[in-house]
Order: C-alpha cells, then sequence, then structure tokens
C-alpha cells in the first residue's frame, strides 16, 4: 500500500506541475462550458431574422407579414419596395428573404370571387439553401403560407397539440444536457490522451525498466495511476458541476452514481490510453494516435452535437465509441431519469474498460525478453 | 566461489536470427571492488549487466549475485544492489529531494529527511535539492541517479555508463564520487566505453569485443602485459626522426608527425635516452608517456576505440 500511495503522490506531483495537464482537467472544461452556455443558454430567445419585401401592401399580404411575425423564432425586416430584391440580397450580404409580389392580395380576392384557376406565389430566395438556418426559414414560410390559405379557406382548427415535460424534465436547462458531454470529454482528454504519452515517455526514458529493479509491482504502478486520475476527475466533476449550478441554473445533481460513472470512465480510458501508449514507440507517436483515437469520439459520441439528427451510418459509428456510452449513462446518472439505461451504459463502460485493462497489463513488460 | 559478489559462468544472450549478443562470458568479481566491463558499443555490456539485473533472460549460462540467480530471483537481491541504468534521465518535475523519498518508498524504506540531506550531500546535490529536476545539469542529472542509486545502501551497485555524454568536468566529478563509494566497500560494476574512466576507477577490468571477454585483469597489469611499458615521443620530429631511427637501429614508429619510441624495459631507458640525446634531431619536444588501456585495446583488437565507437 505504501508504495502504490507513494506512486500516486509521485506521479500526481509531476502531473500537477505540468500546466498543460491542468489545464485540461479543470480550465478546459470551465472555458468549454462558459463559451457553450453563453451561447445556448441565454436568456433571450434566439431569432433568424427574415427580411421580407411586400411589393403589395394589401390586405391579404399585410394578414401574411402579420402571421410571419406571430412566429417567435423569426425576426422580421421589411425591404424597401424601391429596392430590386436580388440587388438588395447581393449588396446586403442577406442569406435568406421573402418577396411578397405585386397584386398579391388582388390576385386572392380574384380567386375569392370564383376565378379558381389563379395561383399566388411568395418567393423565398436563399443564398445557401445547404445551410441550416434555410431549413428552419423554409418550414416558416412553408406554415404561414399554410395558416394563410387555412384563414381564406374559412377553416377552423380542430387539432391542436400542448407542449410539455415529464417530471423531472421540467426544469432542465441546456447546461444540464450538455454538461455530462464535457464531462466525458475532460474524462477522455485527461486519461487517454495523457497515459499514452506518459507510457511512451516511461519506454524511451526506460522508466519501466528502472521501476522494475524496485519492489514496485507491475499492477501497482497501474493502480496508483487510476487512483490518482479518480481523484483528480472528481475534483474536476465537481468544480466544473458548481459552475454550470452557479452560472447556468442546472438543475440535475451529482448522484453517487455521477461519481461511479467518472470511476468507471476514467478506468475504460485509462486502460485504453496505456494500450495503445504500450504499443507505440515514443510521446509523439503516442500523442498522435491518441488524437486519432479521441477526436473521432469528440465528435461522434453525442457531447456537442445530437446524435439523432445525424445519418444513419454516423449513428451505427457513434456505437461503436464508448465515449458514446458513457456520455449517455452518466446523462441519466445525473438527471436521476432512467436508472436502468444508466446502469446497462455503465456495465459496457465497465466491461470495454476490463477488456483494455487486461490487454494493456499482457502487452506491458517492463522487462526485456 | 562463495565470497563473489558476482559470479557469471558460460552466459550467452542470441537474438534472432543469429545476433550473439553475449557469447559464453565468464568472470567473478570479489567482494569490495570496482569491476568494469570495458568495450566499444555493441560489445554486450549492457545486455550482461541487465542480466545481472534481472532485466533480462539469458539464452544460456548463469549469472549469480550473492549466490542467487539474477534472472530467475531478483527479487531476493533488491534490497542488496543499487542500479544506475544507461542514460539515466531523471522525473522531470519531482526535486531531488523528492524523487530520493519516492524511490525509497519503492523499496518499502522509511527514509528521514536527514538521511535525505546526508545521501543529496554525498553526491553532492544538497545546494540543488529544492531544483526540479529538469533544470539539473546532465552531471547533477547522473549525479541524481547516483544517489538514486543508493537509496537502498546496497552492497553492489551497477552503474552504466555513468559519464557517458558528459563534459570532462562533470565526469572528473563522478570520478571522485564513484571512488568515494568504493571508499565505502560497496562492490561497484563499472560499464563503460571510455578507457581512461576504467583505467582511472577499476581495480579490475574485462573488456568486452563481439560478446566475448577478450581480456581481463588489472589495468595496471594488462598495460605490461599486452603493450609497451613506456614510449619517448619526439614530438615534430617527422619522417626525418623516423629514417633516422631506422638508420641507427633503433625501433620506433610514426604517429601524426610525431616519433614514438617505445622502451620495454625501465632498466634502459637512461641508455635510450642518451642514444637519442646524440643524434642531431630537429624537435619541438619530446617527453615520455606510460602507455594506457587504449593501447592494450588496440593491441589486443587491432582496432582503436574512439568515443565508444570501433574504428580500424
Amino acid at each position: 500500500m505504501r508504495r502504490i500511495l507513494a506512486d500516486t503522490v509521485a506521479f500526481g506531483k509531476q502531473y500537477i506541475r505540468s500546466g498543460v495537464a491542468m489545464f485540461f482537467a479543470f480550465a478546459f472544461p470551465i472555458l468549454l462550458i462558459l463559451i457553450f452556455g453563453a451561447i445556448f443558454s441565454g436568456s433571450g430567445e434566439m431569432k433568424l431574422s427574415l427580411p421580407v419585401q411586400n411589393l403589395d401592401e394589401g390586405p391579404y399580404s399585410q394578414a401574411y407579414v402579420q402571421i410571419l411575425e406571430n412566429i417567435s423564432v423569426v425576426d422580421i425586416e421589411m425591404i424597401p419596395t424601391d429596392q430590386d430584391i436580388e440587388d438588395y440580397i447581393r449588396n446586403e450580404s442577406l442569406q435568406n428573404a421573402i418577396l411578397i409580389p405585386r397584386d398579391f392580395s388582388f390576385e386572392i380576392g380574384e380567386y375569392l370571387v370564383g376565378n379558381r384557376s389563379l395561383m399566388v406565389n411568395i418567393t423565398l430566395y436563399s443564398a445557401d439553401p445547404s445551410s441550416s438556418t434555410y431549413a428552419t426559414i423554409q418550414e416558416v414560410v412553408y406554415l404561414s403560407t399554410v395558416n394563410l390559405n387555412y384563414a381564406l379557406a374559412g377553416a377552423t382548427p380542430v387539432v391542436g397539440f400542448t407542449s410539455t415535460e415529464p417530471p423531472g424534465f421540467d426544469d432542465l436547462t441546456f447546461m444540464d444536457f450538455f454538461l455530462p458531454g464535457v464531462v466525458g470529454l475532460v474524462v477522455m482528454t485527461n486519461t487517454l490522451y495523457t497515459i499514452t504519452s506518459t507510457c511512451g515517455e516511461y519506454k524511451t526514458r526506460s522508466y519501466f525498466k528502472l521501476l522494475a529493479t524496485t519492489s514496485l509491482k507491475k499492477y501497482e504502478w497501474l493502480l496508483s495511476k487510476f487512483i490518482f486520475y479518480t481523484l483528480l476527475l472528481f475534483a474536476s466533476l465537481i468544480l466544473t458541476f458548481a459552475i454550470g449550478q452557479a452560472i447556468f441554473d442546472m438543475t440535475s445533481t451529482l448522484t453517487p452514481l455521477a461519481f461511479v460513472f467518472i470511476a468507471a470512465g476514467g478506468f475504460l480510458f485509462l486502460s485504453m490510453g496505456m494500450t495503445v501508449g504500450i504499443i507505440v514507440k515514443d510521446p509523439e507517436s503516442g500523442a498522435a494516435v491518441a488524437n486519432a483515437i479521441g477526436f473521432p469520439m469528440m465528435f461522434l459520441s453525442g457531447i456537442f452535437f445530437d446524435l439523432e439528427t445525424m445519418p444513419d451510418y454516423i449513428q451505427a459509428i457513434s456505437k461503436a465509441f464508448p465515449l458514446t456510452y458513457f456520455n449517455d449513462g452518466l446523462r441519466d446518472a445525473m438527471f436521476g431519469g432512467n436508472l436502468e439505461s444508466a446502469l446497462f451504459n455503465l456495465g459496457i463502460v465497465v466491461l470495454i474498460g476490463l477488456v483494455f485493462f487486461v490487454l494493456a497489463s499482457k502487452l506491458m513488460s517492463w522487462k526485456e525478453r | 566461489m562463495a565470497d563473489n559478489v558476482v559470479h557469471v559462468e558460460n552466459l550467452s544472450k542470441h537474438y534472432p536470427p543469429d545476433i550473439k549478443a553475449v557469447d559464453g562470458v565468464s568472470f567473478s568479481i570479489p567482494s569490495g571492488v570496482v569491476f568494469s566491463l570495458l568495450g566499444p558499443n555493441g560489445a554486450g555490456k549492457t545486455t550482461v549487466v541487465e542480466i545481472l539485473e534481472g532485466l533480462r533472460t539469458p539464452t544460456s549460462g548463469t549469472a549469480l549475485i550473492f549466490g542467487t540467480d539474477a534472472s530467475k530471483d531478483y527479487a531476493k537481491l533488491r534490497d542488496r544492489v543499487g542500479i544506475l541504468p544507461q542514460n539515466f534521465e531523471p522525473f522531470d518535475m519531482l526535486k531531488p529531494s523528492e524523487a530520493i523519498e519516492y524511490w525509497a518508498s519503492l523499496y518499502d524504506m522509511r527514509i528521514a529527511k536527514k538521511e535525505v540531506k546526508e545521501l543529496l550531500e554525498s553526491v553532492g546535490l544538497y545546494e540543488r535539492r529544492n531544483s526540479m529536476s529538469k533544470k539539473l545539469s546532465g552531471g547533477e542529472k547522473r549525479k541524481l541517479g547516483i544517489a538514486l542509486s543508493l537509496v537502498n545502501n546496497p552492497e553492489l551497485l551497477f552503474l552504466d555508463e555513468p559519464t557517458t555524454g558528459l563534459d570532462p568536468k562533470a565526469r572528473r566529478d563522478l570520478w571522485k564520487l564513484i571512488d568515494g563509494i568504493r571508499g565505502r566497500g560497496t562492490t561497484v560494476v563499472l560499464t563503460t566505453h571510455y578507457l581512461d574512466e576504467a583505467e582511472k576507477l577499476a581495480d579490475d577490468v574485462a573488456i568486452m569485443h563481439k560478446g566475448k571477454i577478450i581480456v581481463r585483469g588489472k589495468p595496471a597489469d594488462l598495460v605490461s602485459k599486452y603493450s609497451k611499458m613506456t614510449v619517448v615521443v619526439l614530438v615534430g620530429a617527422g619522417k626525418e626522426g623516423l629514417s633516422e631511427m631506422m638508420r641507427r637501429g633503433i625501433p620506433a614508429t610514426e604517429e601524426n608527425g610525431d616519433v614514438l619510441v617505445p622502451v620495454s624495459d625501465p632498466a634502459e631507458m637512461r641508455i635510450v635516452l642518451a642514444k637519442l640525446a646524440s643524434i642531431q634531431l630537429k624537435v619541438k619536444d619530446m617527453y615520455t608517456r606510460r602507455q594506457t588501456l587504449e593501447d592494450v585495446f588496440l593491441n589486443v583488437v587491432g582496432a582503436k576505440m574512439d568515443e565508444g565507437v570501433l574504428g580500424q
């Protein structure tokens, strides 16, 4: 026990004295939640600008503009009628704009008095139809047009809907969803990235050989790393969570299961990093391989982007990443929601961790054959 | 054999397909001496030492320390052996005092602050006890390595190339330190490719070449046996000087513009000097030089060793 403690303390001192490592444990998650929190958790609603040129000025076009203005996600700005809309879009670098044509109200009036062959169109201009804002604007224009058509037909709504959240989810903020992902990222970067380089360094500097001449056992060295990283990640989690609660009114809590997840995640990525670190030749190639593994997981495990919005094949790939199970499970653990799902994900994390741990133990040899 | 700290018998280490890193090496080291394994890079020195340190498994043969098989039961020897590995680098972000406390813990030892101080003082690092190890000079890092290797008060100390890559002053400092360790009665196995280092420090030398020990003995005995004892150097005598020596039947060689006259029997030195004085030669200087292990190596291997590399 004394050897494990001594190795944990010595390793910890070296780690903490390395500024880069401390950045990834504490400053990095705080920066992430502050930046993303400021973007997505602000009190103001997110609104898309929607410039409209109304060349008609009749009652039906006024009614249409009114419908648009009642939709909360868009902010309507009127384009002067003496401007050519295409020049205006170009000169003002607009992303989207709507043109209500001249005689819009007249044509609708004609239709209403019986001229059924008429159909009047609103034109939606877009500088980039592949952008995500275009999809939203297109939906807004479509819904507004449908609403106007219903009104003109004299229809009254029969089916409506209400939006509500199940108990326990009613006060959740963006940060409640985002923070577990950040914690997952911190767990991965602090263990996978650093232990890979550490193993590379221990090999090139012959530290493993040196340690082999002492009474320290291989499993004791592995255990001391696990203890240190678990404590470090607990501290990081508590600090990150405290800032999330203080600034962004998070309602999820630090449950005991969340701490179990941190320990299990640390174990998993530590074992994975050791396996890679033992195979690579030096710290530099270790860092490169860790990046190659970590980067796809960072973006395809549901931390920054909702996996449900991604193509099926990406979703299938994400299922192969252990970080996905860690994130899903930690979210459940912190919301106090689906315990069964949390435990299932925990089981997968521990299982993958065990596989890599056994692999690392088998591959790691302090002596030469 | 019972009194020997180290006993190696017919030790071999082969790597596929047919590399014989160590090829049937045998030697014994009595207690309290500095034994040097000397040879160029790739001679097999470190392989022998790492088998003795329990870090490599021999292909065949025996490697005993205090009568225990080092390759099988090194755990039994751990507390009695200290090791400074080749190219030792300390842990960058630990201070020397912390590194010593850490290392002692890995040997299940409690080390008092006073003992840490004494150990650091003994290697001349006490003033640097609170500096981060990465800020130590090359020589100071090796001193820290030696301090770590002494943390368990070993009876046997392995120093693998302790001065490689150091400047002359740092090398001399370390020689003094190793001399002090010998003075404490510790048996030292010194691996080096510096002939002057072995000559200065070792009581007993084994010259290794291509995995075998080719010569073994005390440095002075080896010099006496394998080389002419003394050389008279006629600085700048050149080819003219050499032909003058030949004409008078005095054996001599030319090296870098100097003429070297070997004197095998010290009793003949006066006669040789008198002969040389009688010859009218243009020389810049004249001095006598005792031959060294370098000459032994040249005579035995047939090649020079320069910075650990064998040259023809």
